[in-house]
């Protein structure tokens, strides 16, 4: 998708349709198999399947005892899904565009800029950690529990470092609050199909069930 | 010994890296723009990256290593000391070697970017590889660490030594060129005579070019050389 609006809007609509019910993160699901190659790449994620795991631990204990664990297990899931989504489809400058869109050029501006460098941070430190993992392996070095101290405040490190460069950087160019800047948005004719599916996801899934499926008796 | 990239593809979205080259004993210098796949083709190159097609292979190479652009990515001890004993070579000896003598005690994120730089290339060439791959080792660098990294370099000329740049005025004595150019590897041929092919070439090698003159190779003296005989 290529209008972060229209990506918004669905993301939001989804996440409510998915808490709303089982019925409602299922066609959510199905909505995101609209777009496999996105779907692909936030499988390829071992984030992603980190997390999960832990969802799947959270609803074994809750289905044995006695309760909706299933239930738990995919409309967790399947926010998570959506969340890693649309984290992947996201493009440098767009939240800041939407940010001005949504809340102007004072707050707005402000808002969209902590996103974005949040979101940009994200990915550096993904890189670097990535590269870590190939420091150590160069040192013969395996990961595990003993390195954790050292990575984490290595990371810790490049981080602090990154937002002091980047303060410096913001004051150099004399920013204190707010800025201007004028959205673009390119909107496809995809992006409308699967906002109006996005929608009618949400409306599906306050309906029951068999107002759905007549079912015959 | 040898390293071949054979048919290697790589893809970042729309971008693409290609090599299909093989690398042998000396130092080869790998020069190009910034974004045009010099990181790429060192982390292929110590097998730290799966290409998408082709294969990277490896003939009598035992030992391989790689020195990423920015040094804080190497440093797994809190002293100088436990730093230089995860390379698996004499703290005091590399803490002298970069000129860091009588500091094996400090934490190595107190010292400078250029500092742990030094150090850490340092600790690298203390120890010989079949297969060396540096990765902007200039960066951070001032003047004299610059020289005395090309000094290192071409004490470990025995292996494969793979240095990959964008530095214009301090280079080693380098045995074969390279250019990275929008994610296609080009062997430009030994040197000096690759010299007249360079595209990339620094600024000064291009002056003594435009002259006619074309220096014996990259390193300060032959450039300051070549530019004695441009006024013969």
């Amino acid at each position: 998708m290529q209008d972060a609006r229209i990506r918004l809007f669905s993301f939001v609509s989804l996440s409510i349709a998915t808490f709303l019910s089982v019925p409602g993160a299922v066609l959510s699901l199905g909505w995101l198999l609209l777009s496999p190659g996105t779907l692909r790449e936030t499988m390829k994620s071992a984030a992603f399947w980190v997390i999960l795991l832990f969802v799947t631990i959270i609803a074994t204990a809750t289905q044995m005892s006695g309760n909706d664990g299933l239930s738990y297990f995919i409309r967790t899931g399947v926010i998570i899904l959506l969340g890693f989504s649309v984290y992947r489809e996201w493009h440098p400058g767009e939240y800041l565009d939407l940010s001005v869109w949504l809340f102007g050029k004072k707050a707005g501006f402000d808002i969209g800029l902590a996103v974005e460098m949040s979101i940009q941070g994200l990915h550096e430190a993904s890189r670097e950690f990535a590269r870590i993992r190939s420091a150590l392996s160069l040192k013969g070095l395996q990961p595990g529990i003993r390195l954790i101290p050292a990575v984490g405040f290595l990371m810790i490190h490049t981080r602090l470092m990154r937002a002091r460069d980047q303060a410096d950087l913001l004051a150099t160019r004399g920013y204190r609050a707010g800025g201007s800047c004028c959205p673009v948005f390119r909107t496809s004719n995809r992006d409308i199909t699967m906002g109006i599916l996005a929608i009618l996801v949400v409306f599906l899934s306050f309906m029951p069930v068999r107002d759905i499926f007549i079912l015959q008796m | 010994m040898k390293l071949s990239l054979s048919a290697v593809e790589w893809n970042a979205g729309s971008w693409k890296f290609r090599a299909d080259e093989t690398f042998t004993p000396g130092v080869h210098l790998v020069s190009g723009r910034v974004g045009s796949g010099k990181t790429t083709l060192a982390l292929l190159s110590a097998r730290l990256l799966q290409p998408d097609a082709g294969a990277v292979e490896y003939e009598d190479i035992r030992s391989r290593t790689l020195s990423f652009q920015y040094p804080e990515y190497h440093i797994t001890g809190s002293t100088l000391h436990e730093e230089a004993e995860s390379y698996g070579v004499n703290p005091s000896a590399a803490c002298a070697r970069a000129g860091l003598a009588g500091r094996w005690d400090e934490d190595p994120f107190r010292l400078s970017r250029g500092e742990l730089k030094l150090f850490q290339l340092s600790c690298l060439f203390m120890r010989q590889w079949d297969l060396l791959i540096l990765d902007e080792p200039f960066s951070a660098l001032d003047c004299r660490g610059k020289l005395a990294v090309c000094r290192s370099i071409g004490e470990n000329r025995s292996g494969i030594v793979l240095v990959s740049t964008h530095e214009q005025h301090i280079l080693p004595k380098t045995d074969y060129l390279w250019e990275m150019r929008t994610g296609k590897l080009t062997f430009r041929g030994p040197l000096p005579e690759a010299i007249t092919a360079w595209e990339s070439a620094p600024g000064p090698v291009r002056m003594l070019r435009e002259q006619g003159v074309i220096p014996a190779n990259l390193t300060r003296d032959d450039i300051l050389e070549a530019v004695c005989r441009m006024h013969e």
